[in-house]
């Protein structure tokens, strides 16, 4: 069966110091639809370099990286935002919202990028729809500044499922937030993956990593499943 | 109704989205640009006026380009009569002579001697002088009183054909008709201010005239003459006037042919002239396209100077904009990430700059037309050349395309960067 994500033999290496560092070695990923995969590892491991690769911020070197079985590789900066729009959604540990927009605003910043256009009263239901699923419709009209953080990174992860993307890559999205918040951000993360989309969280907290369907270990560049106890 | 593409219109949205949220900036910009625009704005308005002002009246006074004027240098007697005998009854020739004519109380000074404007003085009255060269004023030792003198122009056909004088009230003169003993005068705007203004009694007196006419005021024209003037058919003045007084440059007569481009008049003319010992020369009247040509250049080297204050302007817009992507480094990365192309991106920055160049011309369009109308209001009853000038349309195309180049050139190297902006600052941040 075709694997909604498949990387086979990913490396990716830095240039540019004196010597090359290589970040991902040989990195073999395969991701189902609806699946939840934890990615843990030490700081400087390479996780955050592999998620860009994952989200099409960044090429590999050498390797292959299929999606739904199509090789996406070697995809030329305008196929890769398309796909980006329409495949991935992204939370960070930055929320990164803009704060001079509303939070229904911010969200839909997703739908308003050039990908094809959607009539206002269609944008505002999807944007409600998302609003909805992470709990805070009611904050709809807030802007960033007079909500929690808590409240913010779940205006961020609306963002990223507005779209309803097939895969949600979250980098460290619980960082910047206190147990409790980070705990009600996962759940909104993970419930995602009811509606059939794959979850690939980065993230340094085991009790996070537990709660995902399975954990993988990057250590020096080198991936690693790690076997449940 | 156009409809703007699915890139356009999130560019603008976003834009505007943008705008709002730094408005100080916004501000900014727009006093750098103000001026840039305002001086073109002002050079095209001031243009415009100059040149409708200009050539309004220039085609009143010096004829259609490509009519033909005759002048004719010395005379003799018979000039005159070959000129009528030869133009009558064509339609591509005219022929205009001016003579003196005084209308009002018989045996007075006028109030404008030598058909000076009614509201000047130059101060001495027409002199007529003998073959001798002795030279006299008709009117000397006469008293002043109700009279008005104008240049009485005759005309052998209808004149409007090459100088088309805009009708003011009343009619022009019927060329159709029998020749009436009471000659029928159609006045210019000077001349009529005149008998407007000193209702005095019909009486016309011309130098060598057999009796004193009775004239009849049918008209009144828009010739582009300042001095007063009187239009009126060559064969009812000639009914008074020996054809022989008309060309006698003694008593300050002055023949003109007016023709088409192409009509036999010119050679036939040129030749029975020469043949009486009178020398003609003729001119192509070219002065539309040569005014227009003179203004042209005058307006290209203002627009120059304000092209220079516009990049002023534009170096404001520019820094601007470079310190506000920098400050949105993080903005245009996250939007790449969400799926945002690179030239929607810099679309985005141009959506800005261009909008804020509208706005910027809109502001310098509104105070410029708000200033023409104050200063009409103020000034137009002093200076005549303001009365009914309205702001031109073409200032305000040409503010809007100096805000939109103005937009382009301060929002292009600001749209390259943010375009250029790695999509890892996310990840990295």
């Amino acid at each position: 069966m075709t694997a909604l994500i498949e990387l086979t033999g990913v490396t990716k290496v830095l240039k540019g110091q004196e010597e090359p560092r290589t970040i991902l070695d040989g990195v073999d990923l395969r991701v189902e639809a609806g699946e939840s995969v934890a990615i843990v590892g030490r700081s400087g491991s390479g996780k955050s370099t592999l998620l860009s690769v994952l989200g099409l911020f960044d090429r590999a070197d050498s390797g292959t990286y299929a999606l739904d079985g199509r090789d996406i590789s070697r995809l030329p900066e305008r196929h890769a935002a398309r796909l980006r729009s329409s495949h991935f959604g992204f939370v960070f540990q930055r929320f990164f919202l803009l704060k001079h927009l509303t939070a229904a605003q911010n969200v839909a910043m997703a739908l308003v990028n050039g990908q094809g256009w959607l009539p206002r009263r269609e944008r505002r239901t999807r944007v409600m729809t998302a609003l909805d699923q992470v709990g805070i419709a009611h904050l709809a009209k807030n802007r960033p500044a007079k909500m929690s953080g808590g409240e913010q990174q779940r205006v961020a992860i609306a963002r990223a499922l507005v779209r309803d993307p097939k895969v949600l890559l979250a980098d460290e999205p619980t960082g910047a937030l206190d147990l409790e918040t980070g705990t009600i951000v996962i759940e909104a993360l993970l419930e995602a993956t009811t509606r059939g989309c794959a979850l690939i969280l980065v993230t340094h907290d085991r009790d996070h990593a537990a709660r995902m369907g399975r954990t993988v270990d990057l250590n020096a560049g080198v991936l690693t499943e790690r076997v449940p106890a | 109704m156009m409809r703007l593409s699915g890139r356009a219109r999130s560019a603008l949205i976003i834009g505007v989205q943008g705008i709002r949220a730094r408005k100080t900036r916004t501000l900014l910009s727009m006093v750098s640009l103000f001026l840039g625009v305002l001086a073109v704005v002002v050079v095209q308005a001031g243009a415009s006026i100059a040149e409708r002002a200009l050539l309004a009246d220039l085609e009143l006074t010096m004829g259609l380009d490509g009519t033909k004027v005759m002048n004719t240098g010395g005379s003799a007697p018979g000039a005159s009569q070959i000129v009528e005998d030869t133009v009558a009854g064509r339609d591509d020739a005219v022929a205009m002579v001016g003579v003196s004519a005084i209308i009002g109380e018989p045996g007075v000074r006028p109030v404008n001697e030598g058909a000076s404007p009614i509201d000047q003085d130059w101060g001495g009255g027409s002199m007529v002088c003998d073959a001798s060269g002795n030279c006299t004023d008709p009117n000397e030792g006469k008293p002043k009183g109700q009279a008005v003198e104008v240049r009485l122009t005759a005309l052998t056909g209808d004149v409007r054909r090459f100088r088309p004088y805009r009708q003011q009230s009343g009619e022009w003169l019927d060329f159709g008709s029998q020749p009436m003993l009471a000659p029928r005068l159609v006045l210019n705007k000077e001349a009529a201010k005149g008998f407007e203004r000193y209702h005095v009694p019909a009486e016309m007196r011309v130098p060598g005239a057999s009796a004193n006419l009775t004239p009849r005021f049918i008209g009144v024209v828009d010739d582009g003459d300042y001095q007063p003037r009187a239009y009126v058919r060559m064969d009812e003045l000639t009914t008074w006037l020996p054809s022989a007084q008309l060309s006698d440059p003694n008593s300050g007569t002055e023949m003109t042919v007016v023709m088409a481009g192409a009509t036999p008049v010119e050679q036939v003319l040129t030749t029975k002239l020469k043949a009486i010992g009178v020398d003609s020369y003729v001119e192509t009247i070219n002065s539309r396209k040569d005014q227009k040509d003179q203004l042209k250049l005058m307006r290209l080297i203002f627009l120059s100077m304000a092209g220079l204050v516009l990049l002023i302007g534009v170096a404001g817009i520019l820094n601007v904009g470079l310190a506000t992507v920098g400050e949105r480094v993080e903005e245009f990365a996250l939007r790449r990430a969400v799926g945002t192309p690179r030239p929607l991106l810099a679309g985005i920055v141009l959506a800005e700059t261009l909008l804020t160049g509208l706005f910027t011309a809109g502001a310098a369009i509104g105070c410029c037309a708000a200033a023409l109308k104050v200063g009409v209001m103020l000034a137009g009853d002093s200076i005549p050349a303001l009365q009914g000038v309205e702001f031109p349309w073409d200032a305000g195309v040409a503010g809007v395309i100096a805000g939109l180049i103005a937009g382009v050139l301060g929002g292009f190297v600001p749209a390259i960067r943010a375009a250029g902006i790695p999509i890892a600052t996310v990840m990295r941040a």
